[in-house]
């Protein structure tokens, strides 16, 4: 990809600025080629990635690095785009908002700075991955279990920190960060919590400061740089029982949420309970052609045919319980009365207990994987998805509310529908993927038309996304209207006070410091 | 006939997550538990590259994972033995190919920085899995 310059930066001041930081990490760790540009580019980009173009990428390796490049920025007025591990797919990678904006990288600040068995926790530094972290406590014999997203190649700070979701008693991710350390964007360091004492032993486990509590402020958040954080970790339970009911028809998730959410409030049930369309499972089986081999969406008929032939119902609930034995037993009898309430058949039950093996599929067990990116080779190409994701009310009225409307928006679109709710306790998490050939100009474009229309409806309905992609940063952020928008207004106001060259991550989650406010909405095309 | 043997080859690769057979699901294969990455400097050549393909490639391509899955596919339909989804058993990639893939990325896989691997790494990976050289 050809040099986007930062705005503002002449060619002599950015090839100035790149010098200096090389000087802090050394020239192989500053990444300005148009090769590097590349790699740092939005794999799953909806459109060009040269809409969202990394001017180069910088390495560092340790907190001081860190401080020293804030600094230099700060000095040469070029922006950074901080990244744990680069790999927030279908969001963006690693790419930055705002065009010519500098990467850091933080993959090479990969250590593990405590596992903790007594109290269950970690201290870890950004570029940990899922795999690194589950690997460490294997080969400790560690008595701990992790809570891991869908696609589990990422980070485990990135993953908390850009508010992913996982399938476990962990499962709201940004709720076990306790304690962070970050570089402030002048350079400053500052420790949460108890750690803003020096040496203070509580410091990944009292989840407050003293005064207002910045933990998640640092979180989809442009205010400083995480450079390491606790992360509250799941004790192993003594065993697990994984319940999985096969729902019949698409309207049935209505009662499927209003019977498992009280059971989730009231605590019976600790998971993050994930409930995906029967799509979920098909795109391991095989390439669309294989089940539907015309571009329109998959009708309603031949969605039947393939149940039937698949033995698949239109929703999967595969709920687990951990715990001691006597403990998960009753648990379970609970949700089985509950479930026959309205299904007569009889769950599938699988037991796990104590020295038992854990296959390499069982997210819900904590483990790591990378497999569900096979449903990139569903459409074929250069497979790519985006996911529309608006958090409703945890009942069945919203959740089938909010269905019936991204279904029809979908299906005036002529794409396949393919949805998931996850209840974390009071609310849902629904995922609508969108999944297109990016080599295939004219679905790019009716995915962005997609998109916004659901962004627009979706809000008029009085509901908002958790987190999106680059190029619908703003969108989402002008839907949070309450009062003229007094949540930007105050996001900006501390932003341009800490940051007032703009340095750090201008345009994330569409928060523009003053430095850069002329680039709102500069890359959102309206569905172009 | 020909998905319905692959299916069953997949199975056998441990790669069909979940795709169920009418008596239930395929036992899944074990979590493969990755080195760690060789000791030395990640810009030096001479480390092992059967360890850094392991420990930087692995999260997709030790058996069970999601390149390999994709890869034991292409390779049946192919005509070519299940056991050819492992890159570690092809004996047809060229280093310059390994090398154009890893950088620019191919079909689900996306490019890899010199973060995730550096290019003394790439090198040593690339003569590793590079056979048909």
């Amino acid at each position: 990809m050809k040099l986007h310059l930062p705005p503002r930066v002449s060619p002599k001041q950015f090839q100035s600025a790149m010098t200096a930081f090389a000087g802090v990490v050394g020239k192989d760790w500053l990444m300005d080629t148009d090769a590097d540009r590349d790699a740092y580019a939005d794999t799953y980009a909806p459109g060009s990635t040269e809409e969202w173009p990394a001017s180069a990428a910088v390495a560092p390796a340790s907190v001081d690095e860190v401080r020293a490049i804030v600094r230099l920025a700060n000095e040469h007025k070029v922006p950074l785009w901080p990244v744990a591990r680069g790999k927030n797919l279908g969001y963006g990678t690693a790419a930055p908002r705002m065009e010519g904006t500098v990467v850091m990288d933080l993959g090479r600040m990969n250590k593990v700075l405590e596992l903790d068995s007594t109290l269950a926790y970690c201290v870890v530094e950004p570029g940990v991955g899922f795999f690194d972290l589950y690997d460490q406590i294997q080969r400790e014999k560690a008595p701990l279990w992790l809570s891991v997203p869908g696609n589990a190649w990422g980070s485990v700070l990135g993953n908390a920190l850009e508010h992913g979701i996982g399938y476990t008693s962990y499962g709201l991710h940004a709720r076990n960060l306790c304690g962070i350390e970050a570089v402030l964007p002048d350079g400053d360091l500052v420790r949460t919590g108890m750690g803003a004492m020096a040496n203070n032993p509580a410091w990944h486990l009292f989840p407050m400061s003293y005064g207002p509590t910045w933990d998640l402020a640092f979180s989809q958040s442009n205010l400083g740089i995480v450079t390491k954080a606790g992360v509250w970790l799941q004790p192993a339970p003594e065993t697990s029982l994984e319940i999985v009911w096969d729902i019949p028809k698409v309207e049935d998730i209505g009662w499927v949420i209003d019977t498992i959410t009280p059971l989730k409030i009231s605590g019976l049930i600790d998971q993050n309970v994930f409930i995906p369309s029967w799509l979920g499972k098909m795109v391991l089986k095989g390439q669309r052609k294989d089940f539907w081999d015309k571009p329109s969406a998959i009708p309603d008929w031949r969605v039947d045919e393939l149940l039937k032939e698949h033995k698949l119902g239109y929703w999967q609930v595969a709920l687990r319980l951990y715990g001691e034995e006597p403990v998960v037993k009753a648990r379970a009898e609970v949700v089985k009365a509950a479930m026959k309430r309205h299904l007569d058949a009889a769950p599938q039950e699988n037991w796990w207990r104590q020295g038992d093996p854990i296959g390499q599929y069982e997210t819900t067990m904590g483990v790591p994987s990378a497999v569900p990116l096979q449903m990139s080779d569903w459409i074929g190409g250069r497979g790519a998805h985006m996911g529309f994701s608006p958090v409703v009310p945890a009942t069945g009225k919203h959740v089938l509310d909010q269905m019936a409307r991204s279904r029809k928006i979908i299906a005036d679109f002529d794409v396949d529908f393919y949805a998931s709710f996850t209840i974390g306790g009071r609310f849902a998490n629904n995922v609508n993927m969108l999944m297109y050939d990016r080599d295939n100009a004219e679905e790019v474009a009716k995915m962005r038309k997609l998109f916004d229309a659901l962004i627009v409806e979706t809000a008029k309905a009085g509901y908002a996304e958790y987190r999106t992609h680059l190029g619908w940063m703003d969108p989402v952020m002008e839907t949070f209207d309450f009062n003229n928008h007094a949540l930007r207004r105050f996001d900006e106001k501390v932003k341009s006070a800490l940051d007032p060259n703009g340095i750090i991550a201008p345009g994330k989650q569409g928060v523009w410091p003053a430095a850069y406010a002329d680039k709102r909405g500069s890359a959102y095309k309206g569905g172009q | 006939m020909k998905r319905i043997v692959i299916a069953a080859a997949l199975v056998a690769m441990g790669a069909a997550a979940y795709a169920q057979a009418p008596a239930g699901p395929p036992p899944m294969p074990p979590y493969m538990l990755r080195p760690l990455a060789p000791e030395g400097d990640r810009l030096k050549s001479g480390r092992d590259g059967k360890t850094l393909f392991e420990a930087q490639c692995g999260y997709c391509h030790l058996a069970g994972g999601m390149g390999t899955n994709l890869l034991t596919k292409q390779q049946m339909m192919a005509g070519n033995p299940p056991e050819k989804g492992l890159l570690s058993n092809r004996d047809d990639l060229t280093r310059d190919y390994v090398k154009s893939v890893v950088r620019m990325g191919k079909g689900a896989m996306p490019q890899q920085t010199k973060v995730d691997l550096t290019d003394a790494e790439l090198d040593a990976v690339a003569v590793y899995l590079g056979k048909a050289d």
